[in-house]
């Protein structure tokens, strides 16, 4: 039997030569990387466009806005804490908050889904630039939100106008929605964010749900409102404008300004986007 | 031409390539064989920048593959075929990765009719065979019209007729020019449509030589069934070749038909039936690659 350490030193294959007559692959520039951010983009659209789960969640957007609008004209009808009927003016927003953490969601699966089903490998195969990926990711997430954005404020309209509410102080409403439309563009990029450093689709949205609707009230519960202002959900809420039901004079007076918490929110994107694209070059892609 | 240099990656104690250099030629179609765990997937991936090397590089005709502006258009690439979302369409999965690699969309409707799944083009990937996604796998390596396909296990899953299609597909792309470096544990099928080799073991190179050359291994055994079996082992070996003598059979190594068959003829010797043996190509990489096997059976 022939094995292993009687064999010939191997060579390099020198027994075929072929002359190739074609030029050198053309190389990359990297300070020409940003132009192949443009087809990324129309990449991650066509990734997107082609699930069903993305009109899916558009749609549940809409009902979300227009079911949490009418059963609070229709049945709740008015503010708990105000005792003042609920106006149109106020109530459209309302949906925004649940809009939001859906569009985080949404960020988070933007990435780990690539994950889960090995396309991430090929991504970066086609792209080795992976800062393109990302970016393309973040422009696509950015208008999944504002138009989940979009269209949870209309319906929130129209389930308010449905159920016979009246017009109320329209004054600040364009300002509301303005804010309200940033924070749900920016909502997906704070979840591609943490998809990128949790890089598990189950698991990263589990953490964004646990955070988002448990943790942060939690900590609000004890710690001080100087401190709890800082959180990021907390800075959603800010930029809503809304109070919610726990919300005390402490709370109030500590309170960010829109644009504080616009930067604050903005900041937390930024570190978790800066970190992750890190772990992108670092670690292997499945 | 690919030309791979000192490639090495070590995970923990464990060294998964060991200073491995090689080159692949354009024009052929080079199998890349070895047992599990010697290797082959981890330097795959290095080859195409998914692994980062602790040593050594990779390159296409000089050009390193994470340095080349336009990769996909000049390696297609299938490392895992089940690599797609299943909610996605194939012709959306491909068009996809077109856009990304900025190939025009055309390029799609073409290469799902190569690959023979234009009737399931809009079918999602979900629904979809092994023997399906091999095929839309390698119509994703070849958006670009790559010069160099880098396939691992390309046959996993496939039928006899897919096998037969893949076999015909990458001899028809080597022989138009283009470079074929293929991983499969199926040897005794890439025996059949490789021209050269490249023999891992243990993360070391073990060989890397054309397919002839490591058939040629295999030593030959001529088997002659004759009635004057005792006086032809005699004059055989008198000739200076060796035979083992059992039931009236002689079995003679390191010899030809032609050579037995003279040496009976001169000496009135008759002869029933006279046959060569040579050992397969499984057998002889299973023998080159035994000692290095990280998984073997007991």
């Amino acid at each position: 039997m022939t094995n292993t350490s009687t064999l010939q030193t191997p060579t390099l294959q020198a027994t075929t030569v072929h002359t190739d007559p074609r030029p050198r692959p053309i190389t990359r520039q990297r300070s020409g990387d940003v132009a192949a951010v443009p087809a990324a983009v129309r990449s991650e659209w066509i990734k997107l466009r082609s699930l069903r789960s993305t009109p899916g969640l558009l749609g549940a957007v809409v009902v979300i806005g227009l079911l949490l609008s009418w059963i609070l004209a229709t049945f709740v009808k008015t503010d708990p804490d105000t005792h003042l009927p609920f106006t149109v003016g106020e109530t459209f927003i309302f949906s925004t908050w649940l809009t939001t953490v859906l569009a985080v969601v949404m960020g988070t699966l933007l990435f780990t889904s690539e994950v889960q089903h090995g396309t991430l490998a090929s991504a970066v195969t086609t792209q080795p630039a992976r800062w393109v990926i990302v970016s393309a990711k973040a422009v696509v997430g950015f208008g999944l939100g504002l138009a989940m954005g979009v269209l949870g404020m209309a319906a929130g309209l129209g389930g308010a106008v449905l159920g016979g509410l009246e017009t109320g102080d329209t004054s600040g409403s364009l300002a509301t929605a303005g804010w309200g439309l940033l924070l749900t563009a920016l909502a997906p990029l704070l979840g591609l964010g943490i998809g990128m450093l949790i890089r598990h689709s189950a698991g990263a949205v589990t953490t964004v749900l646990v955070w988002a609707l448990v943790i942060e009230n939690l900590i609000k519960g004890f710690a001080p409102a100087n401190f709890s202002r800082f959180l990021p959900f907390s800075a959603a809420t800010g930029l809503l404008g809304i109070k919610s039901a726990g919300d005390n004079a402490e709370t109030l007076a500590a309170a960010l300004t829109r644009v504080q918490d616009a930067f604050l929110f903005s900041g937390y994107i930024v570190l978790a986007i800066a970190i992750g694209t890190a772990l992108l070059y670092r670690k292997d892609p499945n | 031409m690919i030309t791979v240099t000192s490639l090495t990656k070590q995970y923990g104690p464990r060294i998964a390539v060991d200073d491995l250099s090689f080159e692949v030629a354009a024009g052929r179609v080079t199998g890349f064989v070895g047992p599990n765990g010697a290797g082959k997937s981890t330097t795959m991936r290095m080859m195409v920048g998914l692994t980062r090397p602790d040593r050594g590089d990779t390159t296409y005709r000089g050009v390193s593959y994470a340095d080349m502006r336009h990769p996909a258009r000049v390696v297609g690439t299938v490392l895992d075929a089940r690599s797609m979302h299943p909610g996605r369409s194939a012709r959306n999965h491909l068009a996809a990765a077109a856009a990304l690699a900025s190939i025009p969309a055309r390029r799609v409707e073409e290469v799902l009719s190569e690959v023979g799944l234009d009737s399931a083009a809009d079918q999602r990937t979900g629904g979809f065979s092994l023997g399906m996604r091999q095929r839309l796998a390698l119509a994703g390596a070849l958006l670009g019209e790559p010069e160099v396909l880098l396939l691992d296990e390309p046959s996993n899953g496939l039928d006899p007729d897919g096998i037969r299609w893949l076999r015909n597909s990458l001899s028809a792309f080597a022989d138009g020019g283009g470079t074929v470096f293929v991983s499969s544990h199926l040897i005794a099928e890439l025996a059949m449509f490789a021209d050269d080799l490249i023999v891992v073991g243990g993360g070391k190179l073990l060989a890397a030589e054309p397919v002839v050359t490591t058939l040629a291994r295999g030593e030959a055994t001529v088997s002659v069934r004759t009635p004057q079996a005792a006086e032809l082992g005699r004059l055989l070996e008198r000739h200076g070749i060796d035979a083992d003598c059992a039931d009236g059979r002689l079995s003679i190594r390191d010899t030809t038909i032609a050579d037995v068959s003279q040496i009976a003829f001169d000496n009135r010797i008759q002869v029933i039936e006279i046959t060569e043996t040579r050992r397969s190509l499984e057998e002889i990489l299973l023998d080159m690659t035994g000692a290095s096997a990280e998984f073997a059976a007991a």
